[in-house]
Parts: C-alpha cells; structure tokens; sequence
C-alpha cells in the first residue's frame, strides 16, 4: 500500500467542562485513542450517533480544533509541527464541507466572493484566470455561472450545498472533510450531492472522510467505513462488509436499526440511553446497552483486533450474530 | 462584501430625510438666520417671537433660533464624534478579544469591565474636574463612558458569529486571521452595532446637555442644548418656551437617530424584510361552518386550499391545493413528501394551528372529537380550540426541546397539560402523569417527574412529549416528523414506541404520521399519501405504494435513498437514482403537471393539461399522473 495522504495515530481530544462546585472544571473526553488512515483516493466513512465524537474528529484532523495528545500526519507530516504559515500553505491540500448550507455560508457575501476568498487566500488564477475559473466550478457543481453575483439567501439548501462543496474544491485540495454533508438535504437532493460527491471522487482522485449518522448513506460512498461509539473505533473495514456482516454487536444493532421497506430479521435492540462522555463505563464503552455483554466486558478496554480482510473489531466476543442472516 | 443591490430603499427615505433636514439646518445656520447666537440685547430679553426672532429671545435677549441651531451644532458634533470613537474603539476591542481569545480577551474584557465599573455620571463628573469643562474634554469623557458597551456587544456577537460554519470554512481555507475579522465578521456583526450606535449617539446628547445643563460642558456663553435648559430653567414659569424650544430640539434629534439607524439595520440584513409582517388577523369564529365527517373517519380535510397573503398588492399564493386527505379511523395514514411540499401545514390545518398569514381559501376541515361530534379548528374561536387541542387531537413535533419549557419540570408541565382539560387534585394528576411517563417507557418514572428538560436525552424527551400528547388519551395523534432529529437507535425504539402505543390504546388511535422517510413510514404506516408541491400525486395502501409506485415523483423518491438500494455502490461507478432540478416554489409553479420538469417520463401533453388524482379500479389507491396505470382508464371513462 503506498502512503496514506491521511494518518492518524492515538489522537486523544477532550473539552473543558466546568465541573460540580463553584471552581471547579473538568474534562470531558470526546476521542480516546484513535488511529486512522486515509489512502490517497480513499473514501473513509465515519459513522456514529451524536455524541460519538465523529465531528470533532474531523475538525482535529484539519487542526481547526486542538488535540490533546496523538499526531495528525498529513502527506507525512506532522501538523503540530508546522508554522503558521506552512500550516496555511498546507491548509489548500485540505478542506471541509459543513452539515447545514444556511450556516456555512456568509449571508453577506456573494457566491463570487465566497469562491474568490478561497482562491485569492492562495493565489490561484488570479487576475483574468479568474472568471473562468470561477464558472469552470460552478458548473462542475451542476450550478449555472449566472448565479456568481447572488447572495446565499436566494438559493436552496441544496444549492447552498453545492456552493459549499465548490468552495472547498476551488482550491483543487487532496482532502476533504465533509461533515454531514447530506444530512440536512431532502433524499431527492441528497442523492444529487452524493452523485456529485461520487463523481468528483472519480474525476480528481480525492480522498474523503466521509462523516454521517446514516449507515446506509455511508456505505454507498464509502471504500471503508469506522464505527466509532463514545469517542473509541469500535470496527472499522471495508464498506459492504461492515453494512452487511456487522462483527460488532453496536454496528449490528446500527444496520438493523436502520429504517427499509422490508422488515429485516433479528433485530438487535439496544438498551438505554448512551452513557455521558463525562462519566463513561469501563472497559468496553458499548457495555452497558449491548445485548451480549459479560463480565469480561468491564475488565479492560477491548483491543481492536483483526476479524477479517482489513477487518478490526473491538469486542471480546467471537459468536455474536450479526443480524445479516 | 456587499450590500443588497437595491438603489435607495424606500423605508429609509423618511427618516434619512428627517436627518438631512435636521444636521442641514444646524449646519446651515447663518443662511437660516443673521442673527448672531452670542449677541446680547438685554432691553428684549424674554422677548416672544417676532419676525426677526421667530422662536423669541432668552434671559440675555439672544436670538433663540440661532442659539438652539449653533448650540445643536456642538451637541450633535460632540454627540457624533464621540459615538463614533466609542463605537470604533469598542468595537475593536470586542472583536479582537472575542476571536483571538486568550490574553486578547482578557485585557480587552477587564479594561472594559474598569470603565463600567463607575458609576457613568461620577467618573464625567470626575475627568471633567480634573480637565476642565470644554468640547474635547466632553468628547473624551463621552467615548470613553461608551465604548465598553460596543465592546461588549462586539465581544459577544463576534463569540457567536464565529461559531458558525462560514468562519470555520474561512479558516479551513487558511485565510488570514486579519480579513476574517474584518472582511467576515466585522459585517455580520454591524447590525447589532448600528443598532447599539444609535442608542448611543442618542445618550451622548442626553448627556451632552445633562453635564451643560450642570456647567461641566460646553463653556458659556457658547451655545448648547444644555446650556439653554440651564438658562431657560429659572425663567420657566414666565417663559416656557425658553425650556420648550431646546427640549424639542432634543427630542426630535433623538427620534430621528433612532429611526435612521433602526431602518439601516434592517436594510443592511441581506435577507431584506421580505416575509413582512402577518397581514391577516387569525380568524375568530367566521360563522363556524358546521363539520362534517364521513362515517369511519378520524379526520378530514375536504378540497382543502391554503392560500398565502401577500399583502395588498400581490396575489395570494396557494401553498396547498384542493387537498383531500382522510385519515381512517384507528389507522395510521404517512403523509411523505419533501421540505416545501406542503405537508406540515396540512398538519397544522388539522391542528387549526396556521401562521396568521396562511388561510384556507376553500375546503372543509373535520376532526372527531371524543364525543364523536366532528369539529374544524381553524374556523373556531381561539378558547373553544384550545379546549380540542390537547384533549380531543395532539401533535407531536420533530424537535422536542424546542416545544418543551426549559424551566419548568417535566412533571409540572404534564401536570398543567392534564389540569387544563381534565379536573383532578394535584395528586391524582401526579400518578396519571408518573403512570403515562412509565407506559411511555421511560425508566425511573418518579424520579423523572422531577426532571428538567435538558437533563434528558433526545430520545427520553421524545418520549416525554409522546406522553404528554396522550395525557387526555385523544383519538388522534399527529406526529410531525417525531424521529428525524435522533439517532437511528433511538429512532427505531420511538417508532417502536409509536406502534405499541397504538395497538394498546384502548378508545383507539387515529395517526397521521408526517415523514421524509420512506423506509420509516413503511414501518409504521397502514396508508400512505405522497405530496409533492403542495398537492397530492399518490396515495395507496402503505405496502402497495412503496413496492409498485404509479407516481414517477414516488418511483423517483425510491429510487434516491441509498439504503433501499444496497446493491449499489458509488466505488463501482454507481449513482444513485436523484431527481434532477428542485422542487418549484409555490408562486412558480409549472402550468400542467407540477412535477413534469423533473420527470423522466414527462411529454408534451404533462404541459397541457392538469392531471386528476386517478382512481384505481379497486379503489385503494390513486396517482396523480396520465401515465399512471390507472389513467388511462380513467380518461376512458371521462371520454365515454
């Protein structure tokens, strides 16, 4: 394999909480160890439900939150120890995609000058390069060029949507964030964006982490998909695997929970409620809702191990049922 | 940057009007009147008005046209000025505190919080002692007295804006620190600026004549508002106007900033004011048409039109079109469609819970009571409604944090819900809430009673609300879009919910379920009813509809989820089956059918003529489409 564009080893991140009593404050953590990789081309899909930590990892990834421990190597250098300005020379190889297209873009700024921020920050096609450029985006995004001079208000969340995928393309990056890129879409416009997305992948060769709370939307686009589950992996593989023969029993009870026309066999069901990130259980986080959870389970945090063809797992057990049968 | 393009807007004619006059006529003083405002004649004073003296002569016999233009001179130009210091320093300083933070933030925040810490009028009172009265002095003092205020609002407007995604994105771009602030932030937060600049430059005249009034000001006998109210104070009795005159300069002056900077701020939101204001007052009671319901029926909606108004000039919109909707009796019809089709307003119909500015321009509207005498909300008055609501049909909503109290427990509020329909001591309606907590599936049911909202999770809240609809145990429940903000667990253990409560509800259970979702509605729903642009296009047996669609906009909405398509994959060159275009806004509608320029089936006579809802031959299920199977016949029939 050759070098991943992305790699990420043991980051750790947490947040200030002011804690019981007047003075006091604590931490709470949101990602505990987490190691990734993202190959040049790869599409990496980050699945969890809120609270998980999947947002902050893709803010940390780009360094636009601090991390408390761990090292994000991009094309293999360590982030941390870049300056100021080798940082934002960096910053055009990397970029992000928001969840909501009314916040992400500045009510105030016309399309022409949201995409010109991006490009004259770097100094690409400057001066009479400019213009074409600008309508050469527009149209990869599937919007006419004539909507360069409006405001963000006169568009739709889809549209908005493309606006925002544009920017961050305009600076032709290696890798790309896109944090809940569909979720706040209607499934029409949805599928749109995820064409686009999958085209542009196809066209330019660049990497994704792909971030989303809906399994199914993640594998379509996804190579390999990471669960993560209160700040740890709890499985990480190849995208059909991971949807189809889920080895742990959270991404089990994830696919079945998953809504389709036909009822699906065996339904994992969870019980209670997602711990508080502030006072997780021990051992295996997933423990205390999973169905199949032991003693063993509260001893010592689970191991990702190897369950397959580029296949981890973290948990303990062999004989869990994985719901696809 | 750049401001909407629109040539003046017509809100800020008058009041830029009103601020010309006024700054012109102080400024143009001399061309007004020759008399000078220094001028003694101590044989004319008091004097009333004459012609050479319209506004008459004060104490000393000045002119006092000439004294209240001058004097609104130095007070306007002390006013400005040290606004717009107070405003460029304070703004400064909240933003670079509120976006750099760290040590920016607190040397910025502690100076300000210093200033504010005297009492405003002692620490004027104690820089003009020490310096001396005189314009500059009375400038420093002011700006310095004001510009904690703009620091503070810049500080939090910048904390807020800077959260948003857009600034995030800036810095993901690795634009420089110094054109976000200014180029990014500066604009989004002037309108709460402009708004503070306004109060401001209104108090700095106040306190402009205040500490002239006490003779810390300007120096007599230059001319000031203050000092003229200082002069004119003994004389009042015998010559009110002396006070009236330099008063009502005050005013007008104030009024006008106000108004300037209040119309500025909303022309300068890029959103305009386009929505404007509710023109329609909600309807009382318009001779209640009597409701009527068909036997087996819930509820109805009968050629039901909702119409937008625009104002005077504009023609109403119709957002909803000739809509009939039935929902059987204890079963749960799906209403589906996209944002903008119309569905949550059809909802909300039921509910007679329309924003003022939407009314039904025709079609009945009918919902079962527990009596089982029918009743349309929309037309009853406000009291006998809410007497319905709640008890007799409910709703539950998407997002359950937003539609419970936040400082209010959980149980209080159920409480005050059962209280309002039903007559129950304090104690009986405490168990009846604690039992309805416990069926909702809600562990610690007591100790949950005593919660406060937030100290929830999404889905415990959800629940909550579900149980707070079926306090009163009402025969319908409408759930709008009640999964869509939790996690697909959760999801899967409310919908869940939902059936269980259904099947054991023992009065029975009429549901209209509102969704995006196709794959949750095929869980849930026994009917389903597809909306598209605010109309029906198809409507069926849940099951029938969803396996073999009749309406391309239903077949297309399949086609576009990717998890009804696992087979697919975006790797292996893939792509989803997405509907091209958007869907057409409500005053843009296609002539035809609305859908037809997203069809892919569409021809030429889709542009012609408006398709019925088609009846099926067994009568389940209908689509509005003349390619649809049933159409065909039905055209038939029409023909013959």
């Amino acid at each position: 394999m050759s070098r991943p564009l992305l790699e990420v080893v043991g980051l750790t991140k947490s947040y200030p909480i002011s804690g019981k009593g007047f003075f006091r404050t604590g931490r709470i953590p949101v990602l505990r160890g987490i190691d990734l990789t993202i190959a040049p081309g790869e599409v990496l899909g980050l699945v969890g439900e809120s609270g998980s930590g999947k947002s902050t990892l893709g803010k940390t990834v780009l360094k636009l939150a601090e991390l408390d421990a761990g090292t994000v190597r991009f094309d293999g250098r360590d982030l941390a120890s870049l300056s100021k300005e080798q940082l934002r020379a960096v910053r055009k190889d990397m970029q992000i995609i928001f969840q909501d297209p009314y916040a992400s873009l500045d009510p105030r700024k016309t399309i022409r000058a949201v995409l010109s921020e991006a490009l004259d920050t770097h100094k690409l096609h400057m001066g009479e390069r400019r213009e074409p450029r600008l309508k050469e985006l527009m149209e990869m995004v599937g919007l006419s060029p004539e909507f360069l001079g409006r405001l963000p208000h006169e568009f739709s969340g889809g549209q908005r949507q493309r606006v925002g995928i544009a920017r961050a393309i305009a600076v032709e990056p290696r890798f790309i964030v896109a944090d809940e890129a569909v979720s706040a879409l209607d499934v029409s416009i949805q599928a749109q964006v995820l064409n686009l997305l999958a085209d542009l992948r196809q066209k330019t060769g660049i990497s994704l982490l792909f971030i989303s709370h809906d399994l199914s939307v993640v594998r379509f686009i996804s190579d390999r998909v990471m669960v993560l589950y209160l700040g740890r992996v709890m499985e990480i593989g190849p995208a059909d695997d991971i949807h189809f023969n889920p080895a742990h029993p959270y991404t089990a009870a994830l696919v079945s929970a998953e809504p389709g026309l036909t009822p699906k066999p065996g339904r994992v069901r969870l019980s209670g409620e997602i711990p508080s990130p502030a006072n997780p259980p021990s051992g295996c986080v997933f423990r205390t809702r999973c169905p199949y959870a032991m003693d063993a389970c509260a001893a010592e945090v689970p191991k990702l191990r190897r369950v397959g063809e580029a296949r981890f797992s973290a948990c303990i057990r062999d004989d869990i049922p994985n719901g696809a049968e | 940057m750049r401001f909407p393009r629109v040539s003046f807007p017509r809100r800020m004619i008058l009041p830029s009007l009103l601020l010309v006059l006024l700054i012109g006529s102080m400024f143009a003083a001399p061309l007004l009147t020759s008399a000078d405002p220094l001028q003694i004649a101590i044989s004319k004073r008091l004097a009333g008005p004459s012609w050479a003296h319209p506004f008459g002569q004060d104490e000393f016999g000045r002119d006092r046209l000439a004294r209240v233009l001058y004097g609104g001179q130095v007070s306007l130009s002390v006013a400005f000025l040290a606004s717009f210091i107070a405003t460029a320093i304070g703004t400064f300083i909240g933003l670079v505190g509120a976006y750099f933070r760290g040590p920016f933030e607190f040397v910025a925040m502690r100076v300000s919080d210093v200033v504010l810490f005297f009492p405003p009028i002692l620490l004027a009172l104690l820089v003009v002692t020490i310096f001396g009265p005189g314009v500059y002095t009375m400038i420093a003092v002011l700006a310095l007295l004001y510009f904690p205020s703009f620091s503070r609002i810049a500080y939090s407007e910048t904390l807020r804006v800077s959260s948003l995604d857009f600034v995030e994105a800036s810095r993901a771009l690795g634009t420089k620190p110094r054109r976000i602030v200014f180029s990014t932030v500066l604009p989004n937060i002037l309108g709460a600026i402009s708004v503070q600049f306004s109060l401001t430059a209104a108090a700095t005249i106040t306190v402009e004549s205040g500490l002239s009034f006490l003779g810390l000001g300007v120096v007599p006998p230059a001319p000031s508002w203050g000092q003229m109210i200082r002069g004119a104070r003994a004389m009042m009795e015998q010559d009110p106007l002396g006070l009236f005159v330099p008063c009502a300069a005050l005013c007008v002056t104030i009024y006008s900033i106000n108004l300037f900077c209040d119309r500025l701020r909303d022309v300068l939101d890029p959103k305009g004011l386009e929505d404007g204001k509710d023109s329609v007052s909600p309807t009382g009671k318009n001779g209640a048409a009597p409701a009527e319901l068909a036997d087996g029926n819930a509820a109805e909606l009968r050629g039901l039109t909702l119409s937008l108004s625009r104002g005077k000039k504009a023609e109403p919109v119709d957002l909803v079109r000739d809509i009939t909707l039935t929902l059987p009796r204890n079963q749960c019809t799906a209403l589906v469609g996209e944002s903008g089709s119309g569905k949550s307003l059809t909802s909300l119909a039921l509910m007679g819970l329309l924003p003022s500015a939407i009314r039904p321009s025709s079609g009945h509207i009918a919902i079962e009571r527990k009596s089982g005498a029918p009743v349309d909300l929309v037309s009853l008055a406000a009291k006998e409604a809410e007497k319905v609501r709640g008890n007799d049909i409910a709703m539950i909503f998407q997002e359950p944090m937003t539609s419970l109290n936040p400082v209010l427990k959980v149980g209080a509020q159920m409480v005050e819900t059962l209280q309002a329909h039903r007559k129950t001591t304090s104690d009986e309606a405490r168990k009846t809430c604690v039992a309805a907590l416990d069926r909702v599936g809600i562990p610690e049911a007591e100790r949950r009673f005593e919660s406060y909202p937030h100290e929830l999770s999404g889905g415990m809240r959800q629940r909550v609300m579900i149980a707070m609809a079926l306090l009163c145990e009402p025969k319908v429940l409408i759930a709008d879009e009640p999964t869509t903000a939790l996690d697909v667990t959760i999801q899967a253990e409310i919908i869940d919910l939902l059936r269980d409560l259904r099947a054991n509800q023992e009065a029975g259970l009429s549901m209209l379920f509102i969704s995006h979702n196709l794959g949750i509605v095929a869980d849930i729903a026994d009917r389903v009813v597809v909306m598209y642009s605010g109309e029906i296009v198809e409507e069926g047996p849940a099951g029938d509809v969803l396996s073999d669609p009749h309406h391309p906009y239903t077949k297309a909405l399949l086609e576009s989820m990717p998890s009804l398509h696992d087979e697919k994959h975006s790797a292996r060159g893939d792509r989803l089956g997405a509907i091209a275009g958007t869907p057409p806004l409500p005053q843009a509608r296609l002539s035809g059918c609305a859908f037809r320029d997203r069809c892919p089936i569409a021809r030429d006579a889709c542009a012609e003529t408006h398709p019925d809802l088609y009846l099926a031959a067994d009568a389940t299920r209908a689509a509005r489409c003349l390619f649809a199977p049933d159409a065909a016949n039905a055209l038939k029939e029409a023909v013959s």
